[in-house]
């Protein structure tokens, strides 16, 4: 078992448990934000690390893939 | 000596309001043996009126260390032989004992409840040599002379064996859970890391977390939608008023702008007036959830708080019991004796004068029942001392609810007019209350505005002079505030009204959870996650309504306690065996948790100087000494120190000072209230708290 890339739990993919949950809702949500904005993959990310109402672990995912999109 | 009457009750402010009301002069003699107060008074014979300091005996382990689970045999035993904070107790014990030799009848006058009877039945069984079964039980609802009289005559013939088993069951199933889960945890951890700390769980206290954790998750992961919603101004006969478009939420960032875009500067023509009258009843009696919730979102109390100033009310003869389940308040209380005492008070004599004008008075009743007490009510006694303002407070809204549910049904009258412009329809909604009814008694605790429009007719043409898009966004599931989650655990069925608040303040005090709108600390979050992973009955919601059930069954006496405590082993003693198999791995998990708990608690904030390291509470390995320096002073990139006190506690207050944006760190010391540190040297309010200081000192040395 690995660790999760962004808190080191243990992790079965890239990602512990909470974080991987965090990254399906994020993939999931952005269909309905294209829809009503428009919006590229990268500014939804951004936008979301950014948002207040936006969860610690979706931050967390947010901002790690957009560091990753990045690098 | 001259054989008496021993009466037992359970506080020593009890005890003197029971010896005040049964002495024949009103004076009772205060007598005090070893510190312990209890009063003497005459009436058709001499009376003993002896407080406990509540529970006295509490559910110990039978034998053995504490080193071990699981334990299944247990007994009774006074308080002082099994906690450490418990020594003054002894002498309390002692008094009994010592007292009961020259008594020839024995009354319980103890809260007529569960925790009560069971302090009387304790007292009377082991301090006072088996006088269970030959006492008598007052049962009052209020401590007013009258009331007390009355059931001083008319005695119970013995002690309420029902609720008393009940109470033993609790109890006794409570040890049971909390001492073998506890254990299961402490010493897991322990012998994996070879360092104690101490973790706690039991039979409420897990499943209380689990709905806090469950939300947690949810918040965590939230990842909200945006939509957006359309602000306008309408000019109705030269006044300006709000208007609701026809879609509170548009899904569509283009839908909104075209909206803005067809609307903007036009006018529209008055479609439709819809008028709406209708009626509002009035509320009903308190009972403690009722006015824990309502004390909470008027005052900002904690439910535990609310609590104590209640019984302290209760305790004054101001108000009736109020650890109560009852919605319910019977004629039997005396409606216009109670309105007629409260009319002595200025700010009362006007609104009670009008209730009792009525031929008759019928209050408005909620459906819970409460066998033991009615609803929450005042006696109508008024304050024989200066009532602090939070006891003010609370009095005057129990004072108020009990003359609001009296009251007549509010009429209102809403109205909602429909503006048309361009294929769009915006609404103007405007409320007014017509007959004030009920809310007339209840007026400092309503929280509707009215919202009056002016006088429009159909037809008429509305300009708008504003609109504008708003955005905005979902927001994730609100968090529970100690109000919210009280009345979530009587939602489902766990814990007791008497218990619920206490189980929410050990979540606090275990460091599980913390602030006002509640945050579940990663402790907290990790102990539930570990529990649920290695074995989820502990902390089952449906486990422990169960088990509810079965105890309250005890109190209506169709099932014996014996049964459940069996019942009740029979369920924990697989979950041990599990929690032992699973020791190893579990000890692990819980372990990191408290590191991890540890090492945050000891984060301050971010370095205000290097930016990216985190200011933390240190020691230094050659003085021992501890001050506040940044982590990245370990990577070789920030010196930045700062002293701290060296007395008391130091923690993190994760708030910012309000003159520099630093973070604040709060000291605690014996002795001295608690006290915001900002360690910022150059922090602008620096002199400004200093001044305030040296005057606060000179105030005090004036006094």
């Amino acid at each position: 078992m690995g660790k999760c890339e962004i808190c080191e739990r243990e992790a079965t993919n890239e990602y512990c448990e909470l974080h991987e949950k965090a990254h399906e809702n994020i993939v999931q949500r952005y269909e309905i934000w294209q829809e009503a904005m428009d919006i590229s993959w990268r500014e939804y990310l951004s936008a979301l690390a950014e948002n207040s109402y936006t969860g610690s672990w979706a931050k967390d995912v947010a901002k790690h893939l957009n560091q990753k999109d990045e690098r | 000596m001259a054989k008496y009457a021993l009466i037992i009750t359970e506080k020593p402010d009890a005890a003197k309001r029971i010896a005040t009301a049964l002495d024949s002069r009103g004076k009772p003699e205060k007598v005090e043996d070893n510190g312990v107060p209890y009063f003497l008074a005459s009436r058709d014979r001499k009376l003993v009126v002896v407080p406990a300091l509540g529970h006295l005996y509490t559910v110990i382990q039978d034998r053995g260390g504490r080193n071990y689970y699981p334990v299944f045999s247990f007994k009774w035993a006074p308080r002082y032989k099994a906690e450490r904070r418990a020594k003054e107790t002894q002498a309390w014990v002692e008094v009994f004992s010592k007292l009961s030799d020259d008594a020839d009848d024995f009354i319980a006058a103890c809260d007529y409840d569960i925790e009560g009877s069971l302090i009387g039945y304790c007292l009377l069984k082991y301090a006072c040599n088996g006088k269970e079964s030959v006492a008598k039980r007052m049962k009052f609802s209020t401590l007013t002379k009258s009331e007390l009289e009355k059931t001083y005559e008319e005695p119970l013939p013995h002690l309420d064996f029902a609720l008393i088993e009940a109470g033993r069951t609790r109890h006794e199933v409570d040890w049971l859970y909390g001492v073998n889960l506890s254990r299961a945890l402490t010493l897991s951890a322990r012998r994996w890391s070879g360092k104690y700390a101490t973790l706690s769980t039991g039979r409420v206290q897990g499943p209380t977390l689990r709905f806090l954790v469950k939300r947690e998750r949810a918040i965590g992961l939230f990842v909200p939608k945006p939509y957006w919603s359309i602000h306008a101004e309408a000019e109705i006969k030269g006044s300006a008023c709000e208007v609701e478009y026809e879609r509170k939420k548009i899904g569509r960032k283009a839908e909104a702008d075209k909206v803005v875009q067809d609307c903007r500067g036009k006018a529209g023509k008055i479609e439709s007036i819809e008028v709406r009258k209708y009626q509002q009843r009035p509320p009903i009696p308190f009972d403690l959830g009722g006015l824990q919730t309502e004390a909470y979102s008027l005052f900002g109390y904690t439910p535990r708080w609310t609590a104590g100033i209640a019984q302290r009310l209760y305790l004054a003869a101001l108000i009736s019991y109020p650890r109560t389940s009852s919605q319910k308040l019977p004629p039997a209380i005396n409606y216009r004796g109670i309105l007629e005492a409260l009319g002595k008070k200025p700010a009362y004599r006007k609104l009670t004068s009008s209730l009792l004008k009525r031929e008759k008075l019928t209050p408005r009743e909620g459906k819970k029942e409460d066998p033991a007490h009615p609803a929450v009510y005042p006696t109508g006694s008024l304050p024989e001392r200066a009532l602090s303002d939070q006891e003010k407070n609370i009095w005057d809204l129990i004072v108020r609810r009990f003359m609001a549910v009296f009251g007549e049904p509010a009429i209102k009258q809403s109205m909602k007019a429909t503006l048309a412009l361009d294929g769009h329809h915006f609404y103007l909604r405007g409320r007014q209350v017509l007959k004030a009814g009920w809310m007339r008694f209840y007026k400092p605790y309503i929280r509707t505005e009215e919202v009056l429009l002016p006088p429009i007719e159909e037809g008429e043409v509305a300009k708008l002079r504003q609109i504008a898009r708003e955005d905005k966004f979902t927001s994730p599931p609100p968090r529970y505030n100690p109000s919210s989650l009280l009345k979530k655990m009587e939602e489902e069925g766990i814990g007791t009204k008497a218990t619920r608040a206490d189980i929410i303040q050990t979540l606090y005090d275990r460091n599980y959870i913390r602030d006002k709108r509640i945050e579940v600390t990663a402790l907290g979050f990790d102990i539930a996650e570990i529990l649920h992973k290695h074995c989820p009955r502990v902390i089952s919601v449906k486990f422990t309504r169960e088990l509810e059930e079965k105890m309250e069954q005890v109190r209506a006496e169709s099932e014996r306690r014996e049964n459940v405590l069996v019942e009740a082993v029979d369920r924990l003693k697989p979950m041990l065996e599990e929690l032992k198999k699973r020791e190893e791995r579990m000890g692990e998990a819980l372990s990191n948790a408290v590191k991890k708990a540890r090492m945050e608690e000891r984060i301050v904030g971010n370095c205000p100087n290097c930016g990216t390291g985190k200011l933390i509470i240190l020691y230094s390995r050659k003085t021992g000494k501890r001050f506040i320096g940044c982590t990245n002073y370990f990577n070789g990139l920030c010196k930045t120190s700062f002293p701290l006190p060296q007395k008391g506690t130091v923690k993190s207050l994760r708030s910012e000072c309000a003159g520099c944006g630093w973070p604040l760190v709060e000291v605690r010391t014996k002795g001295r209230r608690p006290w915001r540190l900002c360690f910022n040297p150059d922090c602008p309010r620096k002199e400004e708290r200093k001044k305030y200081g040296e005057m606060r000192d000179l105030r005090e040395r004036s006094n």
